[in-house]
């Protein structure tokens, strides 16, 4: 299996938890014969990293210096995501199983590589805007919550990783239950559950469900 | 059989959406490109009333849900829209198979979009540039100004050419962005000459409800602001009184207007400096075959488009020697050119044109040959295409052909 994970944040970046999540995921997955390619954000300011065995990392860095916001901002780094993803694609022959796009920055770009090339994608939720600003409406929040919805919309799976997230997902934005996999990181099955939402969302080999 | 050359037009604007120039840019572009045997599809903002797909003079024209996504304000809204016009022109190229050879995009408005399709699809984007931030603002001042700025940029980086409907244009977007030379390239913008065919040749009565018969037109036709130089044609007024009887007809609207109005009530020339503000096309279309002059006294013309629709409507015409003007005018050969922001230089031209008939059917025949054998759209789709063959050439070689 060949995936492309999408995040904001990765390691020598770190904003929050998602960073060491998303460098613990992609070293596992090695481990388990999928060949991973991250694609982040270039900072440029947090120093080199030590990059896990067998994950492809790709750094894009903003075309755009001057914004008027993180809206303007995240729309433009979106086309360099792009480009990187289909540069990995191209390169391997069309032949991407999936993306795993983690949080709404790069949706956009998961979502006119599903429209154009075809590739599926899993919508990996960390946090969403209604939490992190609460009974905020303005249009610059409603713009996020609309690009999150997008997300839901377009993406194959959604992944949370509580049960409590999985109501807020279907509350706030009706996303149906059975369009999202709760999957614990405590768990001790946990590698082989994201393994298992990945056959899904590729539509490859069917894995029985217990 | 190798099929049709095939190019997806990304524009935010296409008739019945008309906000700027690049709407009718666009619209007489793409279909005289359908004439030329090339498969046109555009991809454009919604409309009300206006249907999410048809054709039009054989051109695919799909329209996009614009407003999908609340915005905050007109930059990001710009960027959002991007956001659904990629989607949807993904999901078409993709639905359509392997058949668009080049994206083609108009301006900074949709350069994400375009940018992004290149990469996706691997094909060659071309952008027309019309204008720039830097131009329009004199300097970039906001941090939105300069966010614009560098997003013109990033398109111009990524466009395998860029085209620019001036020479004036092209010296100008090479200084902004410091493009190198072979990168940048010339095709002038068309002006429609069949609209003024339609109108009536017997225009007495309609003339009548602006001059009397002894009177001269004198035509102005654009926004009154500052660098239009509507205030050196209301100086010049007096003047040309002086040497012949001529009426003045100001067509449009802008903030310089009540100050006008009151220069014009010192001067008392109220009866002879008339007013119109916005006019609807046909009533243009007719003061412009009227006019026994048409005056462009600009200080800044990125192009100018103006003094070519005079010279469509076969009226003749004095132009200020500034920017896109002074190609578009050969002096003494298509039309008069006068010193810009000097209401000597331009009464001594408008008196002059208006003293001598026979110059002025000298000017009239020459500078409507001029509009046929230069910015006639045919020809500049001809161009066009060859652009487009150009780049496919080049392309072909690369590691993306």
């Amino acid at each position: 299996m060949r995936l492309i994970i999408f995040s904001w944040e990765y390691p020598p970046r770190v904003v929050g938890k998602l960073s060491e999540y998303v460098k613990n995921l992609s070293t596992q997955l090695a481990a388990n014969n999928v060949e991973v390619n991250v694609v982040t954000y270039d900072d440029s300011i947090t120093g080199s990293a030590q990059e896990p065995t067998g994950v492809q990392t790709v750094r894009v860095s903003n075309p755009v210096h001057t914004h008027i916001g993180v809206l303007t901002w995240v729309l433009t780094l979106n086309q360099e995501v792009e480009r990187a993803a289909a540069n990995i694609y191209y390169k391997a022959n069309k032949q991407i199983d999936l993306i795993d796009v983690y949080d709404w920055h790069f949706i956009p770009a998961a979502v006119t590589l599903k429209n154009g090339l075809g590739i599926p994608f899993a919508y990996s939720v960390e946090s969403l805007e209604d939490h992190r600003t609460q009974a905020v409406n303005t249009p610059y929040n409603l713009a996020i919550k609309s690009i999150e919805w997008l997300g839901f919309y377009e993406a194959k799976k959604i992944s949370v990783k509580s049960e409590w997230m999985r109501d807020e997902v279907t509350r706030i934005y009706k996303v149906p239950k059975e369009k999202i996999v709760v999957i614990s990181t405590a768990s001790n099955s946990w590698i082989k559950e994201i393994l298992k939402l990945y056959n899904k969302v590729a539509g490859g080999k069917i894995v029985n469900e217990t | 059989m190798k099929r049709d050359l095939a190019v997806m037009m990304l524009t935010w604007e296409f008739p019945p959406r008309v906000i700027g120039g690049i709407s009718p840019h666009v619209y007489f572009l793409s279909k005289s490109l359908v004439k030329q045997g090339l498969k046109v599809y555009v991809v454009t903002c919604d409309f009300p009333d206006a249907p999410s797909h048809e054709v039009i003079d054989g051109v695919e024209v799909y329209r996009i849900d614009s407003y999908k996504n609340p915005a905050p304000d007109f930059a990001t809204w710009v960027y959002l829209m991007n956001l659904n016009m990629q989607k949807e022109t993904a999901a078409l190229t993709r639905k359509i198979g392997d058949e668009i050879d080049v994206f083609h995009a108009h301006d900074w408005l949709v350069a994400n979009a375009g940018i992004g399709l290149k990469h996706v699809f691997r094909k060659p984007l071309l952008v027309t540039m019309h204008s720039t931030e830097i131009g329009r603002r004199d300097g970039l001042h906001t941090s939105t100004e300069k966010m614009i700025h560098e997003t013109e940029a990033w398109i111009t980086y990524e466009a395998w050419r860029v085209i620019c409907c001036s020479e004036y244009m092209i010296s100008h977007v090479k200084w902004a962005f410091g493009l190198p030379s072979n990168k940048l390239v010339m095709v002038p913008n068309g002006v429609n000459t069949l609209c003024y065919n339609d109108i009536d040749s017997d225009l007495k009565d309609f003339r009548s409800k602006f001059a009397l018969p002894e009177e001269k037109i004198v035509l102005f036709v654009g926004r009154l602001v500052y660098e239009k130089g509507i205030h050196v044609l209301v100086n010049a007024a007096p003047k040309i009184l002086e040497k012949v009887n001529a009426k003045f007809i100001i067509v449009g609207s802008g903030y310089m207007k009540e100050q006008l109005l009151n220069i014009v009530r010192g001067m008392r020339l109220e009866h002879k400096v008339l007013f119109e503000g916005f006019l609807d096309e046909q009533t243009l279309l007719k003061l412009q075959k009227c006019a026994d002059v048409s005056v462009v006294p600009s200080l800044f013309e990125p192009f100018g488009i103006v003094a070519l629709e005079a010279m469509a409507a076969k009226s003749p015409v004095v132009a200020s020697d500034t920017g896109g003007l002074s190609e578009i005018i050969e002096h003494d050969v298509t039309g008069v050119k006068v010193f810009p922001n000097n209401p000597d230089s331009l009464a001594w031209g408008i008196t002059k044109v208006l003293l001598d008939d026979n110059y002025q059917k000298y000017l009239r025949e020459n500078a409507y040959t001029r509009v046929q054998e230069k910015y006639d759209w045919e020809k500049i789709a001809q161009q066009t295409k060859l652009i487009y063959e150009g780049v496919l050439g080049e392309y072909s070689k690369s590691f993306w052909a």
